[in-house]
């Protein structure tokens, strides 16, 4: 056995790079000169020193193999077609077409006075609601969630209908950090009320805003 | 050049407020907000489309595979946590579609029968050019005979550049294992490739 720095069996090369690979007996068969080809690969690609393959032809003729390859997936990297953001508006296109057929419009939201009959699906009042948080500079709107005023008749899950009556809102946003919380939570509610009212006829008793997250807009991208 | 080589979770910190976006965008699909879910895609769609094309060989194929990632994305969304991340969530999709399209594919037995990949279509100097497609062959030739499992995980280091533990995580399996299975794949590839010439 070729001994060379007081390489010898069971010396754990294996542990070079933080990890074994998972390999079974047959696949750590050493080459000739007590080396396993796995552990000479890894050290090259960890870029760690090693005197021994240096001067060792096996090691040398397991490395030429990799670097070999290594070249030939480069070249088939650099042959990939050029373009660096491939198409994809017509599969966005397909995907949204099935979306559509599989709509989550949520609860059913009354409208108007108890004696009327009109109704809203949640989904597409939550668009309402989001638009007219946004309207203010800085604000992003995250979760929306309307529902009946609680202990005021059963709570209706997504699909049903909410009882006749005012609803409640539950508004997530993002701020910009220069607002000051109190303020942004509060106009975010009189705008998402005037909303409610004028743009769908809503009955509101209560607007939660709850502030998911500051905006720093000095990450933001221009 | 991060993201220079089509790689997934991108590590710049101007990301970390696209992370966020997508975030907030993924709350509203679930609940049923098809235009954020129509956003989410158009942000993330190329880079799938790239990454399931190098696993697949196949645009064709890959288009197939990042739409039907997308119609079951939408529909899970209403269970996808918050604390998740999308991009992950929705490159480990993709990456498990283009798994079973592998898998379901019969073996190859004879390579040779294994038909030549299109030349790429963009111009170069004539003898580059020859020099390309003798190389992208002869390796296209040669992935053919991987195992699914050692294909995606050598796609994902080779030509997408993730670290181990990154590959770990979209696959399912230890880094140990992701490990074991790129060695495999590159000794394989290196024979293989040094029986042809």
């Amino acid at each position: 056995m070729a001994v060379n720095e007081g390489t010898g069996p069971g010396e754990g090369y294996g542990a070079v790079g933080g990890g074994d690979a998972a390999l079974d007996r047959a696949e750590r068969e050493p080459l000739p000169c007590g080396r396993e080809l796995w552990s000479v690969w890894e050290r090259h690609e960890t870029g760690e020193p090693d005197p021994h393959s240096d001067g060792c032809p096996h090691c040398t003729e397991a490395l030429t193999s990799l670097r070999r390859l290594e070249d030939v997936v480069s070249t088939a990297r650099d042959a990939e077609p050029a373009e660096a953001e491939p198409d994809a508006s017509a599969l966005v296109g397909r995907v949204m077409d099935v979306v559509r057929l599989e709509l989550r419009p949520g609860r059913t939201l009354p409208l108007g006075e108890d004696d009327e009959d009109a109704w809203i699906v949640e989904a597409a009042a939550a668009r309402v609601v989001r638009a007219a948080a946004e309207t203010l500079p800085g604000v992003r709107a995250g979760s929306c969630r309307i529902e009946g005023v609680p202990g005021q008749g059963p709570g209706a899950a997504s699909g049903q209908a909410v009882p006749r009556g005012p609803v409640v809102i539950r508004l997530a946003v993002e701020v910009a950090l220069t607002w000051g919380l109190q303020e942004v939570a509060d106009r975010v509610r009189r705008r998402v009320l005037e909303a409610a009212e004028s743009e769908l006829g809503m009955r509101v008793v209560a607007v939660d805003v709850t502030i998911a997250d500051i905006i720093d807009e000095r990450e933001e991208r221009p | 050049m991060p993201g220079d080589r089509g790689g997934t979770p991108q590590e710049d910190g101007a990301d970390a407020s696209a992370q966020r976006h997508d975030g907030l965008l993924a709350v509203r699909a679930g609940e049923g907000d098809e235009e954020a879910f129509e956003e989410l895609m158009r942000r993330h769609a190329p880079a799938l489309l790239r990454l399931a094309t190098r696993l697949l060989g196949s645009r064709t194929e890959a288009e197939d595979a990042v739409q039907e990632s997308f119609v079951s994305a939408w529909r899970k969304l209403p269970e996808f946590r918050r604390d998740a991340r999308f991009s992950t969530w929705i490159h480990r999709i993709v990456t498990n579609r283009c798994l079973n399209v592998l898998r379901s594919r019969r073996p190859s037995v004879d390579l040779e029968g294994v038909p030549e990949p299109q030349a790429p279509e963009h111009e170069a100097s004539p003898s580059r050019v020859a020099e390309s497609h003798a190389a992208v062959a002869d390796l296209s030739r040669a992935m053919a005979g991987l195992s699914p499992e050692q294909r995606v995980c050598w796609v994902l280091r080779e030509l997408n550049g993730l670290a181990y533990e990154t590959i770990a995580e979209s696959v399912g399996i230890s880094p140990e294992a992701v490990r074991g299975r790129v060695f495999r794949a590159r000794r394989y590839l290196t024979e293989a490739m040094a029986a042809w010439r």
